[in-house]
């Protein structure tokens, strides 16, 4: 079961915006590095293309790019007379997922307001309903 | 409990990072899928083959005139049905949306707070094949025999505003939260990009005046006091660019 990996001066845990630019200065300064990362590999040329990266339905409705809740979740409750109940659907928050983390998505833009942004968003009344992101690393 | 999707701990194990990491006493190591391919990007999804994917012909036809009374035609544009909202949910319905593949889904199930967000136990596909099955029986029983796609538009809007108030009685219904579903999943299919089967010709763009997945506006810039009059543009172009003009 135990798989012994190669040493290295240091394991960055997580390759979101934190570990990215630890990783990219404690290789600058002359350590090896493995970083290691739960969510899937990007490439802005593939994943990001302009063409499609402006799909709102895609990113900024079903939340694709952000750490799906299926793979972990956690449970919230306002006060503690509450029960803390599984955030299913993410809200108030969007945790990213993947290589770049919420990097990924740091750009996002509230759509509602801005005419020719987001046409779905701008008809829905929620107000978490509308943020709408450009995907950009 | 272990559920269909995989944990946090397992996803470690998968990746063989056991050895870095202390695992709990009991934890269980799954090997093979990850919930992602390497290397994965994936292009907007091309329509699929005609038909349908999840409906029946029956809730298919309820749920595209339900859809032309959210969004009915008139002088300004078309319609739900005609901008293809019913395929939209369809073809959503059969893809992860409908499963809420996604989202968690393990219990404990209970009533929430509003600010505790969705909490159904049910994801939309079951949803939905419930709701049109209590809606058709409901038709079929009290309103002579008909099913919902053969009411008049007038009994089809009485209707539609019951279930919006949650007021409708249909046995078997919980009218309000489907309804909110049906108005949701509408507007989408009206105005998500038509590659999703919904926005036909980009009718729900053309409506409100949407340049569509256009990025480079620059040459508006100087342009500040002039309508925008460039047609929208989808994620797979336009069809005049793939279509031999008539």
């Amino acid at each position: 079961m135990t798989r012994r990996l190669p040493s290295t001066d240091v394991v960055v845990v997580g390759l979101g915006w934190t570990g990215s630019i630890m990783s990219l200065e404690l290789a600058r300064a002359g350590l090896g590095v493995v970083a290691i990362e739960r969510g899937p590999w990007r490439d802005t040329a593939t994943d990001f293309p302009p063409a499609t990266s402006a799909d709102e339905l895609r990113y900024a409705i079903r939340q694709d790019l952000f750490l799906r809740p299926a793979q972990e979740t956690l449970t919230f409750r306002n006060t503690m007379a509450q029960t803390a109940l599984p955030i299913r659907r993410w809200g108030s928050f969007l945790p990213g997922n993947g290589v770049g983390g919420a990097g990924c998505i740091g750009t996002a833009t509230p759509g509602a307001g801005i005419p020719g942004t987001s046409p779905i968003a701008a008809r829905r009344s929620s107000a978490m309903a509308r943020i709408s992101c450009r995907p950009t690393i | 409990m272990q559920g269909r999707s995989t944990s946090r701990r397992q996803l470690l194990a998968a990746t063989a990072l056991v050895a870095c990491l202390p695992v709990a006493a009991g934890a269980r190591s799954i090997r093979g899928a990850l919930p992602w391919s390497a290397g994965q990007a994936y292009p907007p999804p091309r329509l699929s083959a005609q038909g349908w994917l999840f409906f029946t012909e029956m809730e298919a036809a309820a749920v595209a005139a339900m859809a032309n009374r959210l969004i009915p035609p008139d002088e300004l544009g078309a319609g739900g049905a005609e901008a293809g909202c019913a395929v939209f949910i369809d073809r959503q319905l059969a893809g992860a949306f409908g499963t809420s593949a996604w989202l968690y889904m393990q219990g404990p199930f209970a009533e929430g707070t509003p600010q505790q967000g969705l909490q159904d136990e049910q994801p939309p596909n079951r949803r939905y094949r419930e709701a049109l099955a209590a809606i058709a029986a409901h038709c079929r029983e009290n309103m002579s025999e008909r099913l919902f796609h053969t009411l008049s538009s007038e009994e089809q809007d009485t209707l539609l505003k019951a279930m919006e108030a949650g007021t409708s009685g249909i046995a078997g219904l919980r009218d309000k939260p489907f309804f909110e579903l049906l108005l949701q999943n509408v507007m989408e299919g009206y105005f998500a990009d038509p590659a999703y089967g919904g926005n036909r010709e980009m009718v729900g763009w053309k409506l409100v005046g949407f340049p569509g997945t256009r990025y480079d506006f620059r040459e508006m810039l100087e342009r500040l006091d002039q309508p925008y009059t460039d047609p929208p543009v989808g994620l797979y172009g336009r069809p005049d660019w793939t279509r031999a003009p008539r």
